[in-house]
């Protein structure tokens, strides 16, 4: 995807250039890790002791009571927790809200990938006029407002008894998603070499079959890179699971998070520690598949 | 760019070549087979409901008629309340405070810390490579609380840190004045969306042949003329591009809304994605209003985005 500058003759950097260039590296550093910091800071302490003393930077204590009150839902207080009345509900409904985005994130992923890789594979390989105009749509439909569709969505889904079903909530991110799938694989698609494709179709494979058993393991780096992605946006999406569900047992993560809203200036630490947890699984797929996702977002993006 | 840009190619095989099975599918059928799914999609969830809006913004909907199922035409009563709404201007208004700003600032951010990280001579550079999309992960309601909790005004880390080092001597409650409050959510935004333009311009600068910066050098070019005569040309048709996304992306903030400030305080923070959702699915569930509302935002960025098209490609392709 990237062309390495050639390797011209390094000659070093003159070192006021060098340490510019440094410091600012180091303010990028920051830019991109410094608001992090507080949501560890905080959760790695009790409220107590972040309020007890609203100038400091440090925690005066470390604990992991809020992670494992979290973590069992409720059930494991600790001394911490042990004289608290009131919990927030999220706290309750962390496990199965994070279940269920898993769930969602992993049906969205897998059925937005098949549709869109055929969707693709025509529109990169098999030259048929109308193919064309597919793409442009898929562009045009990425610019579609997601607000403009919840109306509709919820009127319609009210009708068809879709609310309040994981069902519902995949569907609706399916067909917001499926047209980013298919400009993320189409340039890939295309980008792939026609030779072993045209040596099965000799050898007597129908083309779908060249697609089936060539195309689509030669693919395997693209399609991982565009599932990545797709499950990365399907776990962070809010608008469409708080408005097709209401009942909390179908409640995906972000929506029992938004919950914490409401309640947020009881527990900052508790919060902090919920958001910890509900931001490791795609920080994690991020940094270990960078180089598959960067991939796939440009391709994503200048397809446009 | 690179392996993206490749034409498609048209399959080796014509119609009726020797090597094409008899019994095969022709190639029309075959591809009209293939996009059956993603087409139903395309229609079933996007097509019809952007349609169906339509519907409703011309008829009075709100939970009763949701209940009988029969919604009266209304004609473009909706339409007329939307434009006798002031809370809807305001809204509006600030949607283009909050876009302008932080396009502004992603495309700024963005370049800036690209051309930082493009020399892999500068010390730690891989590794700001490697954190370019961590802000990206996380998810747009958690950066929203995260950032709820830096700028709270009584146990917030903004105040802290900003005491710690002497700039402030008392704390400032950073989410209770509108225009800070606008600030708070924009800073928020910022943050997470920025990552994905430096990707864009990272990838981009490092597409720019080195040749040209060696002809630069040989021509004695100041760095300024390296960088207005060669890079900022070649990188504008990313710019373009990333112009375009992170507008209409702007266009429907709702997340760090919701997380940071609720519209609050006052109304200072309202936008247009959240007053279709408060005036939808908030008491009093005005749905026939909420899709006008959704429509109009609808019509203004896609007015945007063909200006944007038009205007940016001419530049590009002159």
């Amino acid at each position: 995807m990237t062309i390495r500058r050639a390797a011209s003759p390094r000659r070093r950097l003159p070192w006021s250039r060098r340490l510019g260039l440094w410091l600012l590296n180091l303010a990028a550093i920051a830019f991109l890790i410094g608001p992090l910091v507080p949501v560890v800071l905080a959760s790695l302490q009790s409220e107590k002791s972040l309020q007890q003393d609203l100038r400091a930077l440090l925690p005066r204590e470390y604990t992991l009571a809020n992670f494992r009150l979290i973590l069992s839902g409720g059930a494991t207080r600790g001394p911490i927790f042990e004289q608290v009345s009131y919990l927030p509900k999220s706290v309750e409904r962390f496990p199965s809200a994070f279940l269920n985005s898993l769930i969602v994130g992993a049906a969205v992923t897998l059925i937005a990938l098949a549709a869109a890789s055929l969707s693709a594979y025509t529109i990169a390989r098999m030259g048929v006029w109308w193919t064309r105009a597919l793409l442009r749509a898929s562009v045009a439909a990425r610019m579609v407002p997601l607000v403009v569709l919840m109306v509709p969505l919820y009127v319609m889904f009210r009708r068809y008894g879709l609310l309040n079903s994981l069902g519902g909530v995949v569907i609706a991110e399916v067909g917001f998603l499926l047209p980013y799938a298919v400009l993320i694989l189409t340039p890939y698609l295309a980008s792939l070499p026609a030779e072993l494709e045209d040596a099965a179709r000799i050898d007597g494979c129908t083309r779908f079959g060249a697609f089936w058993r060539i195309v689509l393991p030669l693919a395997a780096p693209g399609l991982a890179a565009c599932a990545v992605i797709l499950f990365v946006i399907s776990w962070h999406e809010l608008l469409i699971p708080l408005i097709v569900v209401s009942r909390p047992e179908f409640m995906t993560l972000p929506v029992v998070l938004a919950g914490l809203v409401s309640d947020y200036f009881v527990f900052f630490t508790l919060m902090m520690a919920i958001c910890l947890l509900g931001l490791l699984p795609t920080a994690a797929l991020v940094l270990l598949l960078r180089t598959y996702i960067v991939r796939g977002l440009v391709a994503g993006a200048l397809k446009g | 760019m690179g392996r993206g840009g490749g034409a498609p190619t048209a399959g080796a095989f014509p119609e009726g070549h020797r090597f094409a099975r008899p019994s095969e599918l022709g190639k029309g059928a075959l591809a009209a087979l293939m996009n059956l799914p993603a087409l139903a999609g395309l229609v079933l969830i996007l097509a019809y409901p952007i349609g169906y809006a339509g519907y409703l913004s011309l008829h009075e909907v709100n939970l009763r008629h949701l209940r009988t199922g029969e919604f009266p035409f209304a004609g473009w009563a909706n339409f007329g309340r939307l434009l006798d709404d002031p809370v809807f201007w305001l809204s509006l208004r600030h949607t283009v405070v909050f876009v302008a700003a932080s396009v502004v600032l992603e495309v700024l951010l963005g370049l800036g810390v690209a051309l930082v990280i493009e020399d892999d001579r500068v010390a730690l550079s891989r590794m700001t490579r490697v954190l370019i999309l961590l802000p990206w992960a996380v998810p747009p309601v958690v950066n929203g609380l995260l950032w709820a909790f830096i700028f709270n005004g009584q146990y917030g880390y903004l105040n802290r840190v900003l005491m710690a080092v002497g700039a402030i001597a008392e704390p400032v409650n950073w989410l209770g004045a509108p225009g800070l409050a606008m600030a708070a959510v924009i800073t928020a935004y910022v943050w997470r969306t920025t990552p994905f333009n430096i990707l864009l311009y990272h990838a981009a600068l490092q597409g720019i042949p080195g040749e040209l910066y060696e002809a630069a050098d040989v021509d004695g070019a100041s760095p300024w003329q390296r960088f207005f005569r060669i890079t900022l040309p070649l990188l504008t048709p990313i710019i373009a591009v990333s112009l375009i996304l992170r507008t209409t992306f702007g266009f429907m903030v709702f997340d760090e809304i919701l997380a940071i400030t609720q519209g609050g305080p006052g109304n200072a923070t309202w936008v247009a994605a959240w007053y279709t959702y408060k005036t939808s699915f908030q008491p009093p569930f005005d749905i026939g209003l909420g899709a006008a509302s959704a429509w109009a935002l609808a019509l203004i960025v896609g007015a945007i985005s063909f200006v944007y098209v038009r205007a940016l490609y001419r530049r590009v392709e002159a």
